[in-house]
């Protein structure tokens, strides 16, 4: 049938509106320029305040007044020096803790045949979740001074406060970090490496060791390298459970909230700067290098067990998942329970919460977590796409600037808010909007990386496919990109929901008189003795978390996306 | 109708690699022409560079006179076929086709009408509602046709639209492009490494190696007369042989082959290249009149390769291997096997005589 006839031809009186064309030509330089101001004005500006403070007099940014002045006071007041060691020995000790436990569940989760994996996998992304203060007031109700285990048990004078409290509590805090990152690096190792080594007469010692440690150097380093920083820069653990021993992040908060002393603030920040940055570089640069080992064939087969190897790691696994629910039992136990743990009477009456802001704090953190949620989502995947789509010298710089947050303690930039932003003109200051805005940049890394990600999944033929269709840069994105990322959208909305909700460090400074959330309740609740309020807190932000959880989960299987399942989001 | 369309000068280089260099060539209004080369050669690149997608670094490209170098794709109005068919995953069949119509406001009525005239055309009625996943490869790269022409493109661009299907739906594949590029009086460039594809789907065929034109023409041009033993070797199978040159024939070990029209001096060395459907295989009894008898061999059948109409059947020459194709009939007519003894014939006008050879392929 030849096509040349009538109503066909009345096509080629539609061409691409000129117009249209034009103006998108600005669409993405536009865009680009947006978001790198946003990183400059959001994130190196509060940072570049804390370097002022901290080298300069007065703060005051000229060449005469630079001066050391404040890091020799900090050196040579044996108190705050002991800070620094303090946060690298117990850094140190979870770090180690955590990536040998972590190493054998993964294992366990990958290369052998034991029953349960599911719940063992769900129960390991429980700590989510929770606020990084659960852990701590779970345990103080165990083996506190008034714990259940040591004063009524045991009847010890030895309670948990100090460096083995903040250990404990951090190992349990930072297990589903470490587990994601570990889960990943043994399931995409090629298992018929082991295989074929056996084949070869290895004994099973003799593959661990020599194969699948090899194998999975990378990602132990960088799980590793990821828990170091997590302790070093968690500040609601140690404050509610380390007692007289004090850690930079916690220094921190003392200087400026107690002793109203930023420039001393500011300085210690940088001193915890500098360890989270080095780490946070090595682990770039190890990152970089685990692509190499992964094979795309990756077999997942695995063959079953021996009886002993399984019953081994059953218990194992058992053990760690058994400590991860107990302590969300006891919080959410203890919010329940009259007088702990002399009367165990169950009551609502914690919930009634005794301080000014109590539920409103709640509602303030559910909506502030949803807008982080939605437009964080959005804001790096949209980064995320106009990088992409960027010449690469231009694409290094946005890259550069968007992985910077994560090496930056939300503590520190928090801090550097407070600096940069307290001026009457900045009209967001004071309002839960610098709340939003902190946190969608604190989590801006973890959007951006995930939005690459999905981005590189999809052939880049599409784009071009709609391009050449007439297709411009933003029906191109809404039509298509923006469908197509549907599942990591939400994702990376449910990420940065669980982090705003959860967070403490990163906006305990920006908490006011008129602005309350709930996760700083917690600690203002325990601050002034009303631990059980405190727990129920806790479990009302758990509950929220979970209830989210739960709708994004019935959302996207209704949508037909793939299931939304914890392990994928970190 | 489509318009003339003009390569000058046309480079691109990425830093030190040049991709293309400086090639020209003039595209017939109508015509089906194929860009046909081993890969990265900088086919893709020259489609590219017509399509807007990859910049220009020198030369320029005319469509209808008018420099189209800066001219954004959306406005070109060329219609791309992808490799990876690119269909939009989250529309239907109908939504894919009328995506381009619908980047243009085309009011709804005509987008209807249109979408259906062209799924009468690509033979998808009554898939409309189906998504892309629900299509098989061929359903989806017809889609991808489709979509492609639903806008009324001025050139219809394919870039290896085959090459990610079966062999089967391949060549039925080929067969609807042709058609349809027939019926639509469209300009159609296609890119494919599959010579077997470019012989049988295009008008005229640019042969492609390290960014630059080998040899342009039919596809009878480019089989029976290759212009260097680059494409006697790429565009179907060539035997090669290495000899010197001795008055009118070639000495090649123990052997002295009579060659017409060699076009080089005694003593230099020359590369003869010859097809294995072009060496004709004797009856043991059949007197060789006529024939030069420098050119008769007696070898033995080493290897043999069952094709279906004919046999290619792999024997020595001086310790290098050979192919000669026999046709199937006569190859179960003489009882041949493994170990038989054969005599060929190298008809001397059968060779093609190459100054430099072109290794790469073997």
């Amino acid at each position: 049938m030849p096509l040349n006839s009538s109503p066909s031809d009345a096509i080629e009186r539609y061409p691409v509106s000129p117009l249209r064309m034009e103006v998108d030509r600005f669409v993405l330089p536009a865009v680009t320029l947006f978001i790198t101001l946003l990183l400059f004005f959001f994130m190196l500006f509060p940072l570049f305040a804390i370097l002022k403070l901290s080298f300069f007099k007065g703060g005051e940014f000229a060449v005469a007044n630079f001066t050391l002045a404040n890091f020799q006071k900090y050196f040579t007041t044996a108190y705050t020096v002991r800070a620094l060691w303090h946060s690298l020995y117990v850094s140190i000790v979870t770090m180690i803790i955590v990536t040998v436990i972590i190493f054998f569940f993964a294992y366990a989760m990958t290369r052998t045949t034991i029953a349960g994996k599911g719940f063992f996998r769900n129960i390991i992304m429980m700590p989510l979740v929770a606020p990084s203060i659960t852990q701590a007031l779970a345990l103080i109700y165990l083996f506190g001074r008034n714990g259940l285990i040591t004063a009524h048990l045991i009847r010890t004078e030895w309670s948990i406060y100090g460096p083995i409290g903040i250990i404990i509590s951090e190992v349990l805090y930072c297990l589903p970090h470490a587990y994601v990152i570990l889960y990943t690096t043994l399931s995409a190792v090629d298992i018929r490496l082991d295989e074929a080594a056996e084949s070869l007469g290895a004994t099973p010692f003799k593959v661990f060791t020599r194969i699948t440690l090899p194998s999975a150097k990378y990602g132990i380093l960088s799980a590793a390298a990821l828990t170091f920083n997590l302790t070093i820069t968690d500040f609601g653990n140690p404050v509610v459970i380390g007692g007289d021993y004090n850690v930079l992040a916690t220094e921190i908060y003392a200087q400026v909230t107690n002793l109203y002393r930023f420039d001393l603030g500011a300085t210690i920040s940088i001193i915890l700067l500098v360890p989270s940055l080095m780490v946070f570089l090595f682990n770039y640069y190890i990152s970089r290098k685990t692509f190499s080992m992964i094979s795309g064939a990756a077999k997942p087969v695995i063959p079953p067990s021996r009886l002993l190897k399984k019953i081994g790691f059953t218990v194992f696994c058992s053990l760690i998942s058994f400590g991860i629910i107990l302590i969300f039992v006891i919080v959410v136990l203890g919010s329940f329970v009259k007088v702990w743990p002399y009367d165990w009477t169950l009551t609502f009456k914690h919930y009634h919460f005794p301080s000014i802001a109590g539920y409103s704090a709640l509602w303030t953190s559910v909506w502030v977590s949803l807008v982080v949620g939605i437009v964080g989502a959005f804001i790096t995947l949209v980064a995320a796409y106009v990088m992409e789509t960027r010449k690469p010298l231009f694409k290094q710089f946005i890259y550069l600037l968007s992985v910077m947050p994560a090496a930056i303690p939300g503590l520190v930039m928090g801090l550097g808010y407070v600096l940069a932003f307290n001026k009457s003109y900045y009209f967001f200051y004071g309002t839960p909007w610098i709340v939003v805005i902190n946190n969608i940049i604190c989590n801006f890394t973890l959007g951006i990386l995930s939005g690459i990600s999905t981005l590189r999944n999809i052939d880049p033929s599409i784009e071009e496919a709609s391009i050449s269709l007439g297709g411009d840069t933003l029906r191109t994105f809404f039509k298509i990109i923006f469908p197509l990322s549907r599942v990591a959208f939400f994702q990376t909305f449910l990420y940065f929901f669980m982090r705003s909700m959860t967070t403490i460090s990163a906006v305990i400074f920006l908490v006011s008189a008129t602005v309350h959330l709930a996760a700083i309740e917690i600690i203002m609740l325990d601050n002034d003795g009303w631990t059980a309020s405190a727990n129920a807190m806790c479990t009302c932000i758990i509950l929220i978390v979970l209830v989210v959880l739960g709708l994004l989960k019935i959302v996207s299987l209704k949508t037909g996306g793939r299931r939304t399942g914890l392990t994928a989001e970190v | 109708m489509s318009k003339n369309l003009i390569l000058e000068n046309l480079s691109k280089h990425y830093g030190s690699l040049i991709a293309v260099n400086n090639v020209n060539l003039e595209i017939q209004p109508g015509e089906f022409l194929c860009f046909l080369g081993p890969s990265g050669c900088g086919k893709t690149t020259i489609l590219r560079m017509i399509t807007g997608f990859e910049e220009i670094t020198s030369g320029k490209i005319l469509y209808d006179g008018v420099v189209i170098n800066d001219i954004i794709p959306q406005k070109r109005e060329f219609g791309i076929v992808f490799q990876s068919y690119a269909l939009f995953p989250n529309m239907t069949v109908s939504q894919n086709v009328a995506f381009g119509l619908k980047m243009r406001k085309v009011p709804q009525k005509v987008i209807d009408t249109r979408v259906d005239e062209i799924l009468g055309l690509i033979g998808l009625r009554g898939w409309e509602s189906h998504y892309p996943s629900q299509l098989s490869g061929g359903q989806q790269q017809r889609v991808a046709l489709g979509r492609a022409l639903a806008i009324k493109p001025k050139i219809l661009l394919l870039d290896e639209p085959l090459s990610a299907l079966d062999a089967k739906i391949r060549i039925r594949l080929r067969t609807v492009i042709k058609r349809l590029q027939e019926e639509l009086g469209i300009t159609l460039i296609y890119v494919t490494h599959d010579q077997e594809e470019a012989l049988a789907l295009a008008d005229r065929v640019v042969v492609m190696r390290d960014g630059e034109f080998r040899q342009i023409g039919t596809p009878w041009e480019i089989y029976k007369k290759p212009q260097s033993s680059f494409i006697a070797g790429f565009v179907g199978i060539s035997n090669f042989i290495a000899g010197k040159k001795e008055n009118d024939r070639v000495r090649f070990g123990s052997r002295l082959f009579k060659v017409s029209g060699i076009d080089a001096v005694d003593g230099e060395t020359v590369h003869l290249a010859i097809r294995p459907e072009n060496i004709e295989a004797l009856l043991p009894e059949s007197l060789a009149d006529g024939l030069i008898p420098s050119n008769i061999i007696e070898t033995t059948v080493e290897v043999v390769n069952f094709l279906g109409s004919v046999v290619r059947v792999a024997f020595m020459l001086e310790d290098e291997e050979m192919l000669v194709d026999i046709s199937e009939k006569e190859f179960e007519r003489r009882n041949l096997k493994r170990g038989s003894k054969i005599r060929l014939y190298f008809p001397p006008d059968a060779f093609h005589v190459y100054k430099e050879l072109f290794r790469k392929l073997i």
